[in-house]
């Protein structure tokens, strides 16, 4: 824990250099291209729309909601955060390796190389949360004060995103195969999440497997509280809490014994 | 006797270089028992200090282990044995513009090179029309720095990292860039920084420009320290002595 309360500290300390590389990811992504922030929206749009043809008329997956919601807005409620997560683990992955000229010249605490991607991506993220308000809107889907659990949950969320993005952008530095790996992963992962299903229809003697998983249990949450149901499940979150505090821990720790290294590596 | 800036107290910098990146290298090696790893030592034992207000010449041939002392110095590095002690605020200067966005702007990258050189956003604000009056860059300032010339843009990375305000300033070669009036002033501003007391490290293979330029050289080879004299004539001609035995 007392690690990162240190790394907090230097962190803080350098902030002006997070907020210049966040503001260098987002600035830098959409200068060059015509339709500029319009990606951030049209892709998990474009998106949205096949799997929802695929998964809802074709498949017919149901939604078990209680209320008549469209598969397409189930679905993205979804979809945003996860895409999120995995974007973000991503391009953490090669934030290191990216930035090589950087690591190899200037001191400065390198965890911040991480942190500001991932925050670089929370930016894109909200962009694309505008589709998502909208068409809420324009279903006019019910909601409740339970929205505001999305709060906690996406700390949640982004504290496991943040553990182990430390871990792949340290060890991809080391072992560059580690982002075709982490590909490979995350297209496994998202089957085993609850994206593009809801999670009751998981078999009962199969349901520890997505309760040990954050990320199930997260969209899980994201779903019931924004589409009108009632209060998360706390012990899933607080499992989910605690798992994910365990991975920043974690993460943090082999990013840190990995440090003094990097420039060596890279 | 003041206290020494800079101290390397037997500092041995060994690389263990896994010699493979890629899993598709690194499995097989691992089940024929082949080595993983390769050690390659670039310091050994290397102990000096530098005291402020010194501007050190490092010199030795291609490979003596000249970058990985300024990069210890820089803090980027950690030596495998041995202390490397460094005291005051380092500006770097290798590779100018290492943390440049060829997207970004001329102003943008300024922002950005500053915070990367640890100065506040205030800070960077007041030193503003200072770094591109040096960098005579005014006209193209709010241009992505992609379309700068090579000239251009080394001008624009070396005004911001020398108003920084460091106490210790590393050089790396960095001067063979830019026109001769702008090298020159360049020059004037280590000059500037040499007079106020700025601890200045010097890599150059041009010997004439760290006589003339520098209070003491060092002199390195295969990472041992082989010369150390002020002024730096000594070390110099140890050094060329050895370039071409005669």
């Amino acid at each position: 824990m007392s690690e990162i309360l240190k790394e907090i500290k230097a962190v803080f300390k350098w902030r002006q250099l997070l907020f210049q590389l966040v503001g260098r990811e987002v600035k830098a992504r959409y200068k060059q291209s015509i339709l500029g922030y319009f990606w951030v929206i049209l892709n998990p749009l474009a998106q949205m729309m096949v799997m929802s043809f695929a998964f809802s008329i074709i498949l017919r997956i149901p939604t078990n909601a209680t209320s008549n919601i469209p598969y397409s807005i189930f679905l993205f409620v979804a979809l945003l955060p996860w895409n999120l997560f995995s974007s973000s683990l991503m391009s953490a992955s090669n934030a290191l390796v990216g930035s090589a000229s950087l690591i190899t010249k200037v001191y400065f605490p390198r965890t911040i190389l991480v942190i500001a991607t991932v925050i670089a991506k929370i930016v894109d993220f909200l962009f694309a949360l505008i589709i998502l308000v909208g068409y809420m809107v324009a279903f006019q889907i019910p909601i409740n004060a339970n929205i505001l659990w999305v709060i906690p949950i996406f700390l949640i969320q982004q504290i496991f995103t943040l553990g182990l993005s430390f871990f792949f952008a340290a060890s991809n530095l080391i072992y560059r195969d580690i982002q075709y790996l982490l590909s490979l992963i995350l297209t496994l992962w998202m089957y085993l999440t609850p994206v593009i299903y809801p999670a009751d229809l998981v078999p009962d003697r199969y349901k520890i497997i997505f309760q040990l998983n954050p990320l199930s249990v997260i969209i899980n949450a994201y779903r019931q509280t924004v589409l009108g149901g009632g209060i998360p499940n706390y012990t899933s979150l607080y499992i989910a809490l605690g798992v994910s505090l365990i991975t920043l821990l974690l993460g943090l720790s082999y990013f840190k014994s990995r440090e003094k290294i990097f420039a060596d590596n890279i | 006797m003041t206290k020494p800036i800079i101290e390397f107290h037997s500092v041995t910098k060994n690389f263990t270089l896994t010699s493979q990146k890629t899993f598709k290298e690194f499995l097989p090696a691992l089940f024929m028992g082949e080595k993983t790893h390769d050690a390659f030592t670039a310091l050994s034992e290397l102990t000096f200090s530098i005291n402020p207000g010194e501007t050190v010449g490092i010199i030795g041939p291609n490979g003596s282990g000249k970058s990985t002392i300024l990069k210890l110095i820089a803090g980027v590095m950690s030596p495998t044995v041995g202390k490397v002690r460094v005291k005051g605020k380092v500006s770097p200067l290798i590779e100018l513009g290492a943390g440049f966005h060829p997207e970004l702007s001329g102003r943008e990258n300024v922002y950005l090179n500053g915070a990367i050189l640890g100065l506040s956003k205030k800070k960077i604000d007041g030193y503003f029309k200072q770094i591109v009056d040096f960098a005579e860059l005014w006209e193209f300032i709010d241009q992505p720095i992609k379309h700068y010339s090579s000239g251009m843009y080394m001008r624009l990375a070396f005004a911001v990292a020398v108003h920084v305000d460091p106490e210790i300033l590393i050089v790396d070669e960095i001067l063979a860039v830019g026109d001769t009036a702008f090298q020159e002033k360049c020059f004037k501003r280590m000059d500037e920084f040499k007079k106020n007391g700025v601890t200045i490290l010097f890599v150059s293979h041009s010997l004439d420009a760290i006589k003339a330029f520098c209070s003491r050289a060092i002199y390195i080879d295969h990472g041992r320290l082989v010369a150390d004299s002020t002024p730096p004539t000594t070390a110099c001609e140890h050094y060329l002595a050895s370039q071409n035995p005669s």
